[in-house]
């Protein structure tokens, strides 16, 4: 592995001030952020990038946070194990708890956090291989585009078709989540649907607007008001471990045999977590049924642009979507 | 290079190793531990599992240098902990035993990773469900042995513990490896032999 | 006392007679592999010892020149040679390789070494392979001589006489044997006229010629010992590029050098299983019977041959007209990979009785039934049909469609293997005074169970418990073994430890014979005594026998004999599966395979073996597959992350079924049968389930969204 320096700055401010100021999206030999390393590491030995420097953040007291009340507070270094086994939580906000258990595996649960899965980079085989110089590290082209794009984005997509590979984060955004950030120049709260950024907004090299010298501190979910239930549906090839070929964030609100509110997030197949709002305002008010659910499901899924061997997402994602519905009725 | 002090299979071990180098790398370059193993290097195969505050973790996706102050444990060091925890006992750490008496392994290279995944998920949950046995070890590849006699040793390791068969055992009635009294089977059972290295209790 | 022991000779003993085989033993090597104490190739360490790597140029084909130098230069890395000239063949073919002080610093010397080349055009698909103006890939073109069997004119006649006639293509890719120890050696030579080679390898004894070459020594002064390895699975024969790299850096260095292959190089660069795309055209009457049957192949080794296998795959049509040829790509050749070439003709030939069987309605079981005259298939084929549930099943001759949300269904699919040893190997069996018994065999164990095994015949032989035998195996100064391919080392070795046995125990009868004072003949072995067996209530303990040895011991040779074993089993699968109509994903719930391997010598082992060959049937099935981009000339899913081999969560019950009436008295071989049907039964119940028919493995769910949305458009 290249060979860096491992810092352990002992607050927020020492930890910034080890990061790079500059604004352009990270080059491969910034200093970076070290939580859990389940991402990072895996970049290191695929030799995507060479920091210099590993700020690891693990003295750095009050980033693992853990708040749970009518609302939640989450640190950035909250473990995917501690979201997964709180069982008050998972009664509370179920999509997150199951977003939370379906990532990876034990032992990877074990050390990655909840900043890490939000800021992990794509998985796309072409971004992923140090032989490919795709337009995502800085290249010309998206080379999945036009070859093997299987696993590759159908809404949202272009000039890089990468799809989000955090399942925290299309569970969160359903859930009206908000991150905090912090830098030299002041600490700010967005939604977190603002946080992630398509690659036709701003840098194709970025997945979000976090700065080289900004760190994530925690996410804000708001209290979920009575009769809300949520799930989260993440569909892999290989259940053991794998990332989504498609996902689902649903909650929804009913009222006797309808649907009140509902609230839809997509993973696995945009560059975002894809939020479904034609879908969302279609079925609010409407019964509680199959026909509903298929309806809701072509209006999430209208405007998807298929690439040459993606297409099976638009039906795979629509049964998703049916499924989860049916599971919260 | 830093002087890294670790707390390793119930030892104080200090050992000089560049502070970029991963708990795998330190365990099987530095330290002579090799019962960890490098099948991937990468994070998706588990075969360098190790229990780091007896929760498992990737050693090949950890930094060592991260690991000071916590308590690792490796393969080596599962049966002087149980050792230490029965004093005066001669048997190996049951989900071993039950390795090894389920025929639950081949070639034997994913069954460190395997099975400190498995004494993870029973001290956090002593009598877990077949369901959740599978998710306990999914993180961990076998390519030989199709896994179904590995879930039948953890369910051997439970049994042996708690004193009682599953209610729907992995095993067919006629290849019980189970004998309801506690000894794991009816045969003679095999010395176990305290000399490992990676020192012993 | 039960049962007669043979005085004419070697024999295997009644099977209801036997105490120690045919009974579930646990591994020997367990012990030291669950306390991590069992050391492979990959965890050898030895004074002085360097780590190597390999080094390859990042494009398919390339002109290139290696320039060592700069890697040379760097402190800690040690030596440094090349492996080829001229042109690469494949992505990942190594043309150099670096040793150093620790992996990391070998990992920079390989990077450091200078690579100038030239990209050459490349055809790494079969379209590419065969289009217009391609690139030569071999000497002789792109694709082999097709090679034709059968009657052509007789099966068109046939085909076209038929009540239904399918016409269909079926197409497996190139799959990957994810040992999960990769390939590579320790080459523990210090500078002088002798080394020890420690390699991860189903061969011990082709290693030390090969290695002697490569270092310039003297193959009598030359050791392998392969003690535990992990996995095999055919891809692991020779001294091979690892091996050959470690040597040639040794003997650069004169100091011991590992080198193993990365994660990346074992899948680029460590064999395959060929893939293969079949043209079927079968017909088949209203009465059940398969009257044509006419097959194009082409196999996809790579820059290899491929494996085909056999034509027809087992049913007996009519008239049947074959051929086969291979395809040559600027990739990898393929290696031999757990019962080569047949999984795929299974595939292809499976698939297609299930699909003439729904055309003419007929029962699935009784078509297969009604075209394969051996009576042990059909009590297989019973045997699996009954345990998974088929008499009971509402889609029997026509597929299901399901509900709407789910469906379920059962398919089926047989195999045929040798399984029979050959000569080679020798053993040897040695008593002690002490009361020690040493079984010794050089063969190598893979992790089925051979050294458990060697015990056990000798304790068998000697009335002894199988953990009172030491088995010593894995190691060239042992007596010859023979290499590990084809299932062939249970019957290769097992008669020539059982007559070295034999040859010991008659040795320590006539010794004892003075001593218990009756003929030799009388000498009885049990229970850990030994008595004359006029008087079995008198006699000696083993340990007190044994005393009775001069203090060189006793022992006996032994070598291979055909009587003590056999070949030519079948095997037939059903597998039950569970498609979700609305993602696609299939899961297998049930696998059920009946096999038949004459005398079992241990079931545990033997179950072990049976159930690990189900589920990479079923990774076959539903998740591997090599990806290539063909224009880029990158390997996509050249790591464990991307090419899914299954885990927990995928396996389904699995129960394995010795077929007990298979009563030879002989053991056979059972490593690769069971690893034939799995991707055929699974094809074969996703279809009966909705009727959705993937014709091209592996089966995903992409695919069968789209078969399911053909069938609801074509109404």
């Amino acid at each position: 592995m290249h060979r860096f320096r491992l810092e352990f700055p002992k607050d927020v401010a020492a930890a910034t001030s080890l990061l790079p100021s500059h604004r352009g999206p990270l080059t491969p030999r910034d200093a970076r952020v070290l939580a859990g390393g389940q991402d990072l590491l895996g970049e290191l030995k695929d030799h995507l990038v060479e920091p210099d420097t590993l700020v690891s953040l693990h003295r750095i007291p009050g980033l693992d946070g853990f708040e749970l009340g009518e609302d939640l507070r989450l640190g950035a270094l909250v473990t995917l194990a501690v979201i997964e086994r709180d069982t008050a939580l998972r009664e509370r906000f179920t999509v997150l708890a199951e977003a939370a258990e379906s990532v990876a595996t034990p032992q990877i649960r074990t050390q990655a956090t909840l900043g890490g899965n939000l800021c992990q980079r794509p998985r796309c085989w072409y971004y992923r291989n140090e032989e490919a110089p795709c337009i995502k590290k800085g290249g010309a082209e998206c080379f999945a585009f036009g070859g093997r794009n299987k696993y590759n984005a159908i809404l949202g997509g272009g000039p890089s078709y990468i799809v989000h590979p955090s399942d925290l984060a299309p569970a969160l955004v359903c859930l009206d989540a908000t991150v905090t950030k912090t830098a030299r120049e002041g600490t700010e709260t967005i939604a977190l649907e603002s946080f992630f950024t398509l690659p036709s907004e701003g840098s194709v090299q970025r997945e979000n607007v976090l700065r080289a010298n900004e760190l994530l501190l925690g996410v804000h979910v708001p209290a979920l008001g009575p009769g809300w239930k949520s799930t989260y549906l993440k569909f892999r090839e290989r259940e053991s471990f794998d990332f989504a070929l498609a996902a689902v964030a649903l909650a929804v609100r009913l009222d006797g045999e309808r649907i009140a509110e509902a609230k839809l997030v997509l993973g696995g197949v945009a560059p975002i977590p894809w939020r479904a709002r034609a879908a969302e305002d279609f079925v609010a008010g409407k019964p509680n049924t199959r026909s509903t659910w298929k309806a809701a499901a072509d209006l999430a899924l209208a405007g998807a642009e298929p690439l040459e061997h993606n297409a099976y997402k638009i039906p795979l994602t629509k049964g998703l979507i049916q499924k989860a519905f049916r599971k919260l009725a | 290079m830093r002087v890294l002090h670790l707390r390793l299979n119930g030892d104080d071990v200090e050992v000089a190793a560049p502070e970029h180098w991963t708990l795998l790398e330190v365990l099987r370059y530095r330290l002579g531990l090799t019962g960890s193993k490098q099948g991937c290097d990468k994070g998706d195969c588990g075969a360098c599992t190790v229990l780091v505050d007896g929760k498992p973790q990737l050693a090949c996706l950890r930094l060592a240098a991260t690991c000071e102050g916590h308590e690792i444990l490796t393969i080596e060091g599962l049966l002087p902990a149980h050792r230490r925890a029965h004093p005066g006992s001669t048997d190996a750490d049951p989900v071993q035993e039950a390795f090894d008496r389920c025929g639950a392994l081949q070639c034997g290279f994913c069954q460190p990773g395997m099975i400190l995944s498995a004494r993870a998920l029973l001290n956090e949950n002593p009598t877990p469900s077949r369901d959740e046995i599978r998710a306990a070890l999914s993180g961990n590849l076998c390519r030989c042995t199709g896994y179904t006699q590995i879930v039948q040793a953890v369910e051997l390791a439970i049994a042996e513990a708690t004193g009682a068969e599953p209610e729907s055992p992995s095993w067919a009635p006629n290849q019980n490896p189970w004998t309801p009294g506690g000894a794991l089977s009816a045969a003679a059972p095999v010395e176990v032999d305290p000399e490992i290295p990676g020192g012993e209790a | 006392m039960k049962g007669a022991r043979r005085t004419d000779g070697p024999a295997w003993p009644e099977r209801d007679t036997l105490q120690v085989l045919h009974h579930d033993t646990p591994r020997r090597s367990a012990k030291d592999k669950v306390r991590g104490a069992a050391l492979y190739s990959h965890d050898r360490r030895v004074p002085g010892m360097l780590y190597g790597r390999l080094v390859s140029v990042p494009v398919p084909r390339a002109e290139f020149e290696v320039d060592l130098a700069p890697a040379l230069a760097i402190d800690g890395v040690v030596a440094a040679v090349k492996l080829r000239e001229g042109e690469t063949q494949f992505l990942g073919q190594a043309v150099a390789a670096v040793a150093a002080e620790t992996p990391e610093l070998a990992e920079d010397g390989a990077r450091a070494v200078k690579l100038t080349f030239r990209e050459l055009p490349f055809a790494i698909t079969p379209d590419q392979a065969l289009a217009e103006g391609a690139p030569q890939v071999r000497r002789g073109g792109n694709h082999s001589k097709v090679r034709p069997k059968g009657d052509e004119a007789a099966t068109e006649e046939a085909l076209a006489a038929s009540d239904a006639v399918i016409d269909v293509t079926y197409r497996v890719p190139v799959q990957h044997h994810v040992c999960l120890e990769t390939h590579g050696v320790l080459c523990d030579y210090r500078g002088g006229d002798e080394a020890t080679i420690y390699a991860s390898t189903q061969m011990a004894f082709g290693i030390p010629g090969a290695a002697a070459e490569v270092l310039g020594l003297d193959e009598k002064n030359v050791r392998c010992i392969v003690e535990h390895m992990g996995g095999g699975f055919g891809s692991k024969f020779s001294l091979d590029t690892p091996g050959r790299a470690a040597c040639l850096l040794a003997k650069q260095a004169g100091r011991p050098v590992q080198l193993l292959n990365t994660r990346t190089d074992e899948f680029r660069a460590a064999g395959n299983r060929s893939g293969s795309i079949r043209r079927v055209r079968a017909g088949a009457n209203e009465d059940g019977k398969l009257t044509a049957l006419r097959i194009e192949c082409e196999k996809l080794g790579g820059i290899g041959r491929g494996a085909g296998g056999p034509r027809p795959y087992h049913y007996e049509p009519g008239a049947s007209y074959f051929e086969e040829r291979a395809i040559h790509t600027h990739t990898d050749s393929s290696r031999a990979m757990r019962a080569p070439g047949h999984p795929q003709a299974a595939f292809a030939s499976e698939s297609a009785i299930d699909e003439l069987a729904y055309r003419v309605g007929v029962d699935l079981v009784a078509f297969r039934k009604a075209n394969l005259s051996d009576p042990v298939w059909h009590r297989q084929l019973d045997r699996v049909a009954a345990e998974i549930g088929w008499h009971d099943h509402p889609h029997r001759s026509a597929p299901g469609r399901g509900d709407g949300w789910i469906a379920e269904g059962i398919g089926f699919a047989i195999s045929a293997w040798g399984g029979g040893g050959h000569r080679g190997a020798e053993a040897s069996v040695s008593i002690r005074p002490d009361g020690g018994v040493a079984a010794m065999i050089g063969i190598q164990d893979l992790g089925t169970g051979v050294r458990t095994l060697v015990a056990m015949i000798a304790a068998e032989e000697l009335g002894l418990r199988a953990e009172d035998v030491e088995p010593r195996i894995g190691d060239t100064i042992l007596p010859p073994g023979v290499g590990s391919g084809g299932s062939v080392t249970t019957g290769s070795i097992s008669p020539p430890v059982k007559i070295a046995s034999y040859n010991a125990r008659k040795a320590f009868a006539e010794h004892l014979a003075s001593i218990l004072d009756c003929p030799s003949e009388r000498v009885r072995f049990q229970a850990r005594r030994v008595f004359d067996a006029d008087t079995p209530g008198r006699g000696l303990t083993w340990e007190e026998a044994c005393r009775t040895l001069p203090k060189t011991g006793i022992g006996g040779h032994g070598a291979w004999d055909a009587k003590l074993q056999g070949s030519g089993v079948h095997g037939a699968q059903a597998a039950r599966v569970r498609v979700d109509l609305m993602t696609g994903r299939v899961r297998v719930l049930k696998m059920v395979c009946c096999q038949d391997s004459g005398l079992v010598l241990n079931p545990l082992t033997w179950r072990s073996q049976v159930n690990g060959a189900m589920i990479q049937g079923l990774g076959q099935a539903l998740f591997e597959e090599r990806v290539l981009d063909a224009d880029l000339g990158l390997a996509l899913n050249a790591g464990l992350g991307d090419y899914k081999i299954p885990g927990t969560e995928e396996i389904p019950e699995l129960v394995a079924l010795i077929d007990e009436e298979d009563t030879r008295e002989f053991p056979i071989g059972v490593g690769e049968p069971p690893v034939i049907p799995g991707p055929a039964a699974i094809a074969n119940a996703v279809h009966n389930a909705c009727g959705a028919r993937v014709r091209s493995l592996p089966i995903t769910p992409d695919k069968v969204l789209a078969a399911l949305a053909k069938l609801e458009k074509e109404g």
